[in-house]
């Protein structure tokens, strides 16, 4: 792009090298999973249900924000539909439930499956777009899909939202079942991430025109990725759903997109382990600030703000600079 | 058709575009001299409206007073957000050097959600409706029906709308501004202070969305999610009009104007912002330069 060559004064813009060193994804893959350990040992002391119920919704946004990390931090397609994703696999499950008495497991794995095809056509369609274009063009998709969701009253209740079963009642099931989903998802990302797809997705983001130069089928991963964030999105969706026992089209607010991408930019985009202490962070302090005022999102967005200008690599990249002075000291 | 009703519809569209412009001209010039979409540009528009209504209502200055003081209030909101938060994308910082598209959605996608939520807690979540300019509720021309407040308010639009256009074509400052978003490099090297250019661009594209705000607070409430239907609507007239184009996005905002207003009568009217979302999709994916706009060039 011209804009580019003549945005700076000169000075070229160094890539970080310890982008692609697999190296950095090690200790972030540890210190994720000591976070999700301790996380694990949380109901030994906190048995309050509606705390217990605040986590479970941090471990929702810690998957949706991992699948947006996927797309945006890794493969650098900043799709502003993530929560989109969540929607259509919440009403997937609830619609083939309300309609075809499909039971809730086999609705969940279609959830999963509607989503990532959805997730596929998307990034098949906005492969060419960049920036603005693909931001613009995913919210659009965004509110389009809600605008539906709320609008066809007659076949999906609109904002009175859909009734969905249980899966099971009790609140530690539901806590491990999607500690269980987060870890398994993380394990995942992290094998991608260590095959020669994460390089690939890497490539692509850091220069897209070298990449296919080098022989990176670009066509092929992207749409790659839209399908993997949106399947695991639709999978979040689909089982918050069967916990809340609701589908509404709220789940495809932008403000949820927002919270997501706080989520994402606060703990470090990027990297494994930023969402998901971001995703704590900001949810357990959101509900805490709520009864202190309700000022959450207003401390929120001034957080994206601030940590997006001044401290791009989020909390971890803090941390992370943190134990750097305190080893070199 | 009934051609009175036509003539009605047309009309009142016109007018609806012409405060779509005020909107979109912003939008569009943030876009040519930065390429970045401002997602904060509805919350310009907010912030102009209760600027408008609060003065006039809470402090009792007239309202041919409030008028231009919400302009240079949304003005100077916009000239704190490019000083503080657009820097990076141009002055020679590195640390989002890869991604500085991404970093303008972050930081202008946090700037609306922060705006909103603030007015949220300190105003409160209540409408206020503004005072309207003239006190004559129905004028009757012919077979339009309009509000005095409504004519009063599409007569200032157009003025305000012309000087921009005149001052974007013919003033050095406008030559200025042209340059930069042809050439950031080359205007610089041609003694253009390209920062001070983006500043105006910024004082100019938040003092117009306040105005808008300011010019329809009597009709629409200012709320704090006032500025999503606002921003929405510009959104889709920059992708039409060809982003960075003034003339394009006027000539849009009025057509989308009348389109809707005949949409809403003889098409779906619950459906009716979804229309636009999936104009604004097609033409990203087929047409990305809008119908005005000159063909984006890679190298």
């Amino acid at each position: 792009m011209s804009s580019q060559s003549a945005s700076g004064s000169g000075k070229v813009a160094k890539p970080s090298s310890s982008k692609l060193s697999t190296a950095k994804t090690e200790i972030e893959f540890r210190v994720a999973l000591i976070v999700l350990a301790i996380v694990a040992l949380i109901p030994a002391i906190v048995s309050n249900p509606y705390w217990l119920g605040v986590l479970i919704v941090s471990m929702y946004f810690a998957i949706l924000a991992g699948a947006w990390n996927l797309l945006a931090g890794y493969t650098g397609q900043f799709s502003l539909a993530p929560a989109t994703f969540a929607m259509i696999g919440a009403y997937s499950t609830g619609l083939l439930g309300t309609y075809f008495g499909v039971p809730p497991l086999l609705g969940i794995l279609a959830a999963i499956l509607v989503a990532g095809l959805i997730g596929l056509v998307l990034g098949r369609i906005v492969l060419r777009l960049k920036g603005p274009y693909l931001a613009l063009t995913t919210l659009s998709f965004a509110e389009i899909l809600r605008l539906i969701a709320s609008n066809s009253i007659n076949i999906t209740r609109g904002d009175l939202g859909l009734g969905v079963p249980g899966l099971f009642s009790s609140r530690i099931g539901w806590y491990y079942l999607f500690l269980g989903v987060l870890a398994v998802l993380l394990i995942a990302l992290y094998a991608l991430l260590r095959s020669k797809a994460g390089l690939f997705l890497q490539a692509i983001r850091d220069d897209e025109v070298a990449a296919a130069r080098s022989g990176v089928d670009v066509v092929f991963w992207k749409t790659a990725a839209f399908a993997l964030s949106a399947a695991a999105s639709g999978f979040a969706g689909a089982l918050y759903a069967h916990f809340a026992e609701l589908v509404t089209p709220e789940l495809g607010l932008i403000g949820q997109t927002g919270l997501i991408v706080s989520m994402t930019v606060i703990g470090g985009i990027g990297t494994l382990v930023g969402p998901i202490v971001g995703a704590f962070l900001v949810y357990v302090l959101s509900e805490w600030l709520r009864d202190v005022g309700g000022y959450q999102l207003v401390v929120f967005a001034l957080l994206v703000i601030i940590f997006a200008r001044f401290f791009r690599d989020g909390l971890w990249g803090i941390a992370r600079f943190i134990m750097r002075r305190g080893r070199s000291a | 058709m009934n051609m009175a009703l036509a003539v009605d519809l047309a009309v009142n569209g016109l007018i609806t575009g012409l405060f779509y412009a005020l909107m979109a001209i912003g939008l569009s010039l943030i876009f040519g001299i930065l390429r970045i979409v401002n997602f904060a540009h509805g919350e310009f528009y907010m912030v102009g409206a209760y600027a408008y209504t609060l003065i006039a209502l809470a402090v009792g200055l007239p309202v041919w007073i409030s008028l231009p003081v919400a302009f240079l209030v949304g003005a100077a909101f916009g000239w704190t957000t490019e000083r503080l938060l657009m820097r990076p994308l141009y002055a020679g910082y590195t640390s989002w050097g890869l991604m500085r598209d991404e970093y303008a959605v972050i930081v202008t996608f946090g700037l609306s959600l922060f705006l909103i939520n603030l007015v949220d807690k300190v105003i409160g979540p209540y409408a206020y409706r503004g005072p309207t300019l003239v006190d004559v509720s129905r004028i009757t021309i012919g077979p339009i029906l309009i509000s005095g407040h409504r004519l009063t308010a599409a007569i200032i639009a157009i003025v305000v709308i012309a000087i921009t256009a005149a001052l974007m074509k013919w003033s050095f400052w406008g030559k200025q501004i042209r340059a930069v978003a042809q050439n950031r490099l080359g205007a610089s090297l041609a003694g253009i202070d390209t920062a001070r250019a983006s500043s105006i661009v910024f004082m100019l594209s938040g003092g117009l969305a306040a105005f808008a705000g300011a010019l329809l607070s009597p009709v629409i409430n200012a709320s704090p999610d006032v500025g999503a239907f606002p921003a929405i609507k510009s959104y889709i007239i920059v992708v039409l009009g060809g982003m960075g184009s003034v003339p394009g996005s006027i000539i849009a905002s009025l057509a989308l104007g009348v389109i809707e207003s005949f949409g809403a009568v003889y098409l779906s009217y619950d459906y009716r912002d979804a229309f636009g979302l999936g104009l604004l999709m097609l033409f990203l994916l087929f047409r990305p330069q809008g119908l005005f706009g000159e063909k984006g060039r890679e190298v």
